[in-house]
């Protein structure tokens, strides 16, 4: 274990902290070959809420991600997951993660995958199925739960990798481009569907990263709007229009104008 | 055949098809099967037909000594009258074979997953693993025939170290190609290091794995007629290495072409053996789902 993780195990949060499921203060990344992935990121992200980060590539949101998970760690400031550091808060089992890739494995069925996450834990059999059969109909895939993933669609296995997600009940879902590799209008569907699966679960937060400024308006509670050279965090929008949002919202001058205020943050 | 298998393994492995559609294709296909069998079959059919029918035509023309180029018929006849001895000498021969590829199978996958498991211990053995590999077996031999004696046991370890490396290479290859992806997302759920090899990479490195099986298995059978060569003992149970020296001290040539034959058989029937083994393996791979679920 290092010096720094020793620190962060031994120094409580403070109390700012408590309440929130994500808070960023002051936080940077550093390569050690000098490049500035992040600078100065300051985040909180409380309960219930969808943020979206939105930017090009090369703007450190998914460095910021990768931070949240802890597959990398952060060189200068606090960062707090569930009010711990990100590998404590990880062994509570409240984070759920989707990748743009749906990260199935091609030799188990649906059911054995959307369960990976109990089985690795040692949850019971019986308990998994129940757990697994839940969130397959959730996404709408029940009957297809001895299908192998080979035999979906790509939209379909992205439906699967959220049921993947969803299995812990998470108080924090992670979200890397999920929806990047999809057709548009799979992806409408996919939002639509996401949305209705997060206001059922009420205080499931979202951490949600995209290149598409469309989604990110209509998804979130708060859009993040990052920019490169070096990544930071330039602004931050609130969405505050009431759920649920039909295919309406996407045609209203309400939903334009919060698409132009995000564009011109990031064109900023 | 096998090139029609790889084509089925790269369908099953990366298709994004719908179930219909594969079915579909399988219903299709079937009227066509037969007809498409017959087409490979038949041509070189033909070849070797022509091939011995001329052979023994010109032998008979020229009127060439048996011991310099047997006729096809006479090394028929030499099988025929000694097919007593040759049962037994390829019946040795497959026990050993078999032995070696066994021992080469076990040993090869875990010393490969060791191997994966540290990138230390991989550093400090696999040179010495390529090493054994590049020295020439016939040098080998005769050490391993001083320290182990003529006879079965070094026969099988000359045909382990034959055809070992492929297996413990492939495994190898494949433990360590696992997608990032899939480590970050164990990784991520506290997936510990036995559960990722176990659920993950082992799985994942199937494919490879089958792959080193079928190029040892038909390393084996030579490994095992290699050793035969050199550490075989006679006693009415030498394999087939044994009565090919025999054989061609005492110039029975069409004999020696007989257990050459029966070699060669032997070789391709094996690798079909795996071949088959390996496409069932596959499958399961793709299909384990089906049956352990409940």
């Amino acid at each position: 274990m290092t010096l720094q993780s020793a620190q962060q195990l031994a120094a409580p949060y403070s109390s700012e902290s408590k309440g929130l499921l994500v808070h960023l203060d002051h936080v940077d990344k550093i390569y050690p070959n000098g490049t500035v992935a992040v600078q100065n990121a300051n985040l909180r992200a409380g309960e219930g809420e969808f943020l979206c980060f939105v930017g090009p590539s090369g703007c450190g949101k998914s460095t910021i991600f990768n931070m949240i998970t802890g597959l990398t760690s952060h060189t200068a400031g606090e960062l707090a997951v569930l009010g711990t550091t990100p590998r404590e808060a990880r062994k509570q089992n409240e984070i759920a993660f989707v990748f743009q890739e749906h990260t199935l494995l091609p030799w188990a069925n649906l059911l054995e995958n959307v369960t990976l996450p109990l089985k690795l834990r040692g949850v019971p059999q019986s308990v998994r199925k129940e757990e697994g059969e839940r969130v397959l109909e959730l996404v709408g895939l029940k009957e297809h739960m001895k299908v192998l993933p080979r035999q979906l669609s790509g939209g379909m296995k992205m439906r699967v990798s959220i049921a993947r997600a969803l299995i812990s009940r998470p108080k924090l879902l992670l979200m890397d481009e999920p929806f990047g590799a999809l057709d548009e209008i799979t992806r409408q569907t996919l939002q639509d569907e996401l949305l209705s699966i997060w206001q059922r679960e009420k205080k499931m937060t979202v951490l949600f990263i995209t290149h598409n400024v469309f989604e990110a308006v209509f998804l979130s509670t708060k859009v993040v709007v990052m920019t490169p050279r070096p990544g930071k965090i330039a602004q931050m929008i609130d969405i505050p229009v009431p759920f649920p949002r039909g295919e309406d919202f996407r045609t209203t001058p309400e939903f334009s104008d919060y698409v132009r205020a995000v564009s011109g943050a990031l064109n900023h | 055949m096998n090139k029609s298998y790889a084509g089925n393994v790269t369908d099953h492995a990366y298709s994004e098809a719908r179930p219909a559609q594969p079915k579909k294709m399988v219903n299709k296909s079937v009227p066509g099967k037969g007809k498409q069998l017959a087409s490979q079959i038949i041509p070189p059919l033909v070849v070797l037909l022509l091939f011995v029918g001329g052979w023994e035509f010109i032998g008979r023309l020229i009127g060439i000594a048996p011991y310099l180029l047997p006729k096809p018929s006479d090394i028929f006849l030499a099988a025929r009258d000694n097919i007593g001895n040759l049962m037994v000498s390829v019946g040795t021969t497959v026990m050993e074979a078999v032995i070696g590829f066994a021992v080469s199978v076990v040993l090869g996958i875990s010393l490969a997953i060791l191997l994966a498991l540290s990138k230390m211990v991989e550093r400090s053995v696999y040179p010495y693993a390529i090493i054994l590999q590049t020295i020439p077996i016939v040098a080998i031999a005769p050490i391993i025939v001083i320290w182990f004696g003529a006879g079965l046991n070094a026969i099988v370890i000359i045909s382990f170290l034959i055809s070992f490396f492929p297996i413990l290479s492939n495994t190898l290859i494949g433990l360590n190609s696992t997608e990032q992806n899939m480590k970050n997302l164990f990784y991520l759920y506290n997936a510990t290091k036995f559960q990722t090899i176990m659920k993950l990479r082992i799985p994942a490195a199937l494919p490879y794995i089958v792959a080193g099986l079928k190029i040892s298995c038909s390393l084996s059978v030579v490994g095992a007629i290699v050793g035969e060569y050199i550490a075989g003992i006679g006693g009415g149970k030498g394999g087939l290495g044994y009565a090919i020296t025999i054989a061609a001290s005492r110039l029975q040539t069409p004999y020696l072409f007989a257990c050459g034959l029966s070699a060669a058989i032997l070789g391709v029937l094996f690798f079909l053996l795996v071949n088959q083994a390996s496409k069932w393996l596959l499958s399961s791979w793709h299909e384990s789902a089906m049956n352990h679920s409940n």
